[in-house]
Parts: structure tokens; sequence; C-alpha cells
């Protein structure tokens, strides 16, 4: 992350026509000379920010300070006054990898998700969206059939994958079979748990991510492109050159986004593998609801809240940076 | 190729050299391509599709039956039994209810109070503005994952949990909609303002009857958003209810798959009958979808 984050400076204000989202507003002077000013300055404003700020203090903002303070106790769930007050021992428990399953064996299981879940997933999406990138009626239908598979809820598109990744009729071997190859408990063996998973979050997810590759090809100049196949580049030399360079903030901004969203993916792990076998496939996010709602480790399970939280935090603000960059 | 519709010429009559334009073979390859990755994208739901108007019979053995058009009236009689079963192994319009009622509700309160908040950021000028709109973008921060075992805990604290309370409130405001919604405001050009209070009009009915409005599209954009990411949710209403009574659809969809977890082709007409609503939804309304797909916020609940 830091490597990326350390190129930024360079790369990103040459590309500043692009952003995804909207247009961003100009507030200039102009308009902070408006003559509107007695209605405008009235103290109603608070009234108006109150019901979303209320909402986001309630349910967001102080929570996120209470589950610093339950992963400092021994949390008992049927009688919370009953709780311990432990300090860091939750903490001490997670690093010294004496609960079970180690937390090291959680968060390793986690960098496997992530960095997999990553990599094919953002690669896929650049790939796809190169293909789909023109304007065409056949393109756009291509990119809606992508974006179906992301916009389909995630326990219905799971259940529809533990169909397929079923070991005795699902599709997955079915092709295997007809390949005359030896079939494979998908999710039952725990060479394969993570892989199957892998497919399944890819295939979910790559939709959105291509659309954010081809919002950022929009962005890219298509008379750098022409000049240099002008001057005898090839398709791949062109693509490496040029026009990957200029998608550099989108590369970025989607690695982040899709960085946060499998750090905390749990449904898919629910419904296909619930965490196992073994614990093979038991991330920080999915042990996080198995210790505090299953097992009754509230204090352990706020504690592993505290880390993605933390995670989640630092990738946020290295997301805002590129958002920021992105929407000059 | 030789056809002169193939070579372009400028409005000189010049012939434009062929390397500036995509040669042709490329463009059918890229097609082709492009066709069988959408079909593989398609496929899992095909698959789920054609599952549920088969017999177990044709789908529990490897490879599946295909049966020829002669016997397509087998489809029919298998599709009429597996959804009449499905259908009747769970209470489904209640899901169905429940779902529509909490996300018709998260609609109406996060525009509420995106509008709201969001005329306030970007139009009116108050103490401490500043400090307010980054508190709210930095709630944008703290994921899902992170919330759910405090709001657990502090829900059976205010006897909340296992209410449709738990599942509307804590959803009815959106750092996207506020986002969006602030941008949309900040764009209006001052003098209709300036006009609405030299007919005496004060915040409440510049924002009811000037800029609400104009937000329409926007509005439009941040409540679908919402509304997608109500339908879809199915962590939080699974952990903070326990009655099949007050449970929305996904909640549902999982219960049934838990109960009857070897009849594939009923789950299938299951997936298909609770997943076509949110299928159909996107497609009519897509271009706000493509808009809205750009939050991180929103549709992505999990």
């Amino acid at each position: 992350m830091s490597t990326s984050e350390s190129s930024l400076p360079q790369t990103l204000p040459r590309t500043g026509a692009g952003r995804p989202g909207n247009p961003a507003p100009r507030t200039g002077p102009a308009r902070r000379r408006s003559r509107a000013r007695r209605a405008l300055t009235s103290p109603i404003a608070y009234l108006f920010v109150a019901p979303a700020i209320a909402i986001f203090g309630i349910w967001t903002i102080f929570p996120t300070l209470y589950t610093f303070r339950v992963s400092t106790f021994d949390w008992n769930q049927l009688n919370p006054a009953m709780s311990e007050f432990i300090g860091l021992g939750n903490y001490r428990d997670m690093l010294s990898g004496s609960t079970n399953p180690s937390f090291w064996q959680t968060f390793g299981v986690s960098c496997y998700f992530v960095i997999a879940n990553v990599v094919v997933g953002t690669i896929l999406a650049l790939l796809l969206a190169l293909l789909v990138r023109r304007g065409s009626k056949l393109m756009a239908a291509a990119r809606t059939s992508f974006f179906l598979a992301y916009i389909a809820p995630g326990v219905a598109t799971a259940l529809i994958w533990l169909w397929i990744f079923n070991p005795r009729f699902g599709l997955a071997n079915g092709v295997l079979s007809l390949l005359h190859l030896p079939v494979i408990d998908w999710l039952g063996d725990s060479r394969y748990a993570m892989l199957s998973i892998i497919v399944y979050s890819v295939w979910h997810e790559v939709g959105f991510l291509v659309l954010v590759f081809v919002g950022g090809l929009m962005t890219t100049s298509g008379e750098l492109s022409e000049a240099a196949k002008v001057d005898g580049a090839n398709p791949w030399q062109e693509f490496s050159r040029v026009t990957l360079p200029q998608l550099i903030p989108y590369v970025a901004f989607v690695v982040i986004i899709s960085s946060i969203s499998s750090l905390q993916a749990f449904t898919q792990f629910f419904v296909l593998t619930g965490g196992g076998p073994g614990y093979s496939t038991s991330t920080i996010g999915f042990q996080l609801y198995q210790q505090a709602f299953v097992l009754g480790n509230t204090g352990y399970g706020a504690a592993l809240a505290v880390v993605l939280f933390l995670i989640t935090l630092v990738l946020s603000i290295i997301q805002l940076r590129i958002s920021a960059r992105l929407s000059r | 190729m030789s056809s002169t519709s193939t070579t372009l010429r400028n409005s000189t009559g010049e012939e434009i050299p062929r390397r500036r334009r995509r040669p042709r073979p490329v463009q059918r390859v890229l097609s082709v391509l492009a066709v069988l990755a959408a079909l593989a994208f398609l496929f899992p739901l095909l698959w789920t599709l054609y599952t549920s108007i088969s017999s177990p019979d044709d789908v529990y053995t490897l490879p599946p039956r295909i049966r020829p058009p002669g016997e397509w009236g087998h489809y029919v009689e298998a599709a009429a039994q597996n959804y009449a079963r499905a259908w009747a192994a769970a209470p489904w319009p209640r899901y169905f209810a429940n779902t529509v009622f909490i996300a018709v509700c998260v609609v109406a309160l996060t525009l509420l109070t995106g509008l709201l908040a969001a005329f306030a950021f970007a139009r009116m000028r108050f103490r401490g503005r500043g400090v307010l709109f980054l508190l709210v973008m930095s709630v944008m921060m703290v994921p899902q994952t992170v919330l759910l075992v405090p709001n657990f805990l502090l829900a059976q604290k205010m006897g909340l949990y296992d209410t449709y309370a738990i599942q509307i409130l804590p959803w009815g405001a959106s750092v996207f909609g506020i986002f969006l919604l602030r941008q949309f405001f900040q764009t209006l050009p001052a003098e209709i303002f300036e006009a609405a209070e030299l007919d005496g009009a004060g915040p409440v009915r510049m924002l009811a009857q000037v800029a609400g409005p104009l937000a329409v599209p926007t509005m439009i954009l941040v409540g679908l958003n919402a509304f997608m990411g109500s339908w879809n949710s199915f962590v939080w209403p699974y952990f903070m209810t326990k009655s099949d009574q007050l449970r929305p659809i996904e909640v549902g969809l999982q219960t049934f798959q838990s109960e009857n977890g070897n009849d594939w082709t009923g789950m299938s007409a299951a997936v298909v009958f609770t997943t076509i609503p949110v299928i159909l939804l996107f497609l009519f309304l897509q271009k706000y979808f493509v808009r809205g797909a750009f939050s991180t916020d929103g549709a992505v609940r999990g």
C-alpha cells in the first residue's frame, strides 16, 4: 500500500480530468458573495443536520467507541453487569495466538482471501473493461451482464454457487467429469475451499470494478493512444506505456475499495463453508461473528472488530486521498 | 474487404489511413470475446433458472440431462412442482412484505435526513459546518462488520432487538446520499435562492419548493441505492432479529436453505422468485445504478 501511495503525487495530477462520481461543484468566490444571506444563516441549519447526525451518532459513532470498551472486558452476554474488566487481556490472547482458532491463523486466512480476491478481481476487471469499453449496444449488454452478478443479492448468489460446487451433482464437477478429471469436493476439502470462495467472490464483485475501470478508460486520452499507434506501437506497448499509466489512480482506487470490502466479507463464508473445513476459511471478518454471536466470546469478538476497524481506517484514509485526487 | 464501404474518406475525399481505425477482424474477435465473457457471467444465473424448471432426476446426475423439444412439457410440470413446493415451505409473502416495508421506510428516512443535511451543508452558513461535515464523512470509514457487535448489545439494552426499528433506524441516513445531494445543491445558482428570499421564503420553503424539486434525479439515485442496500441486506437482520414475522427476504432464503438443504430444484426456484424483483428493478432503472455504482456505501451492504 505504501508504495502505491507514495507514487501518487507524481502520477495523479496528470489524469485530473477523470473522476468517478458526479461532477464536482465549483464553489467560487461568486457563491460566497451570494445575497441570500439572511435566510440561509438561520440557526435552523442545526435542526436540518440534527436528524442525520443523531442517526450517525447513535448507530455508528457511539457504537464504534463502545466496541473499544467492550474489547477490554471478559464480556458476560447473559448478564453484562457481571462482565469482568481485563484491560488488554483480549488483545494479549490475540497476539499470543492462544485463542481457538489462533488470531494469526485467521489473519493468515484473511490475507490469503483479500490478496487473492483483490489481485484476481483487479486484473480481471481491467481486462474485461478493456474488452467492453466501447459504446456499442453489444458491449453495453456485456457490461450489464457483469453488473447483474454484482447487483444480485449475496445470499441468493452464494446459494447458486453452493449448488454449482455440490460434490455429487454440482456443475463444477460436471465439467471435471466431462474432461475425465477426478472430481473435487470443492467446499469440503481444505485445499480447495478458499479457492472456491474466491471464485465466487470474484464472480460476484468484478462487475462493479469493471464499471469503475470503464469510467476510467473514458477519461484516458484517445489522442495519445492514436499517436502511439501511428508511431508503430503494438497494442501491448500502447496499453502498458500509454493507457495504463493514465489509469493508475483508478487501479489504486479499485485495489483499496475491494480490499476494504473483502476484509468485511461474511455472507459467502457463512453460506458456503461456515468457516471450514477446519478453520481453512475462517477470516477475521467471519471469526468476529463466530466469536461474538456463536461462541459467546463477545469481548474477544469486539477486539477483532477493533483490529478490523483500524485496518479499514488506514485503507479508507488512503482511499480518501485517492478520491480527492480523482475529483480534481 | 475490397468493397468501398470499408474504406473511409475524410472531408476532402482522401482515404484515411487504415491503421487509424481498429481493423474489422479485431473488432469481430473482441465482440465474440465479449459475448463469451457475458455468457460466462450469466451462466450461474441461467443454470439456476434451468435447475428450477427441471425435475430432480434430470439434474441430480452428471452430466445433467437436457430434454429434446418434444419433451418440454416435462419442464412445465417440473417447474410447477418445484415452485409450488418452495413457495409452500416458508412464509414468503410475509418475508416479501417485511422486505418492502423495511426498504420503503429506509428510503424515506434516508431521503428526508439526506435532503435536510445536504441542504444545510451546501447552502447554509452555521458555526461548526466544516467540522460536522467532516464528522459525517468520517462515518463512511466504519464498516458494518465493526458495528454489529456493539449495536447488538445496545439494541438489547434499548429493547430494540428483534424489531422492525432496529432494521430501519440505523440505515436511515446515508453518507453517500448526503454527499451526492450536497454536491447537487452546490451546483444550483445562488440567484434562485435570492429570488426565493425576496418572496419571503425561509430555508424550509427554499428546500421544499425550490431546491428539493430540482433534486429529484439525484434523489432517485440515492433512494435506489438505499432500496437495493436494504433489499439485499442479510448480515444485519440475521443477527438483529430472530422472529420469522419480522425477517426480510434474504434471511428467509437462508433459513429456507438450511431447512431444505438437499432440495436443490426447490432452492433454485426460491432463489429465482426472491431475486427476480431485484433484477427487474435493476434492468428498468439501470442508468441510475451506473451512476450510483461509484459509491462505496449503499448497494454493497452484504
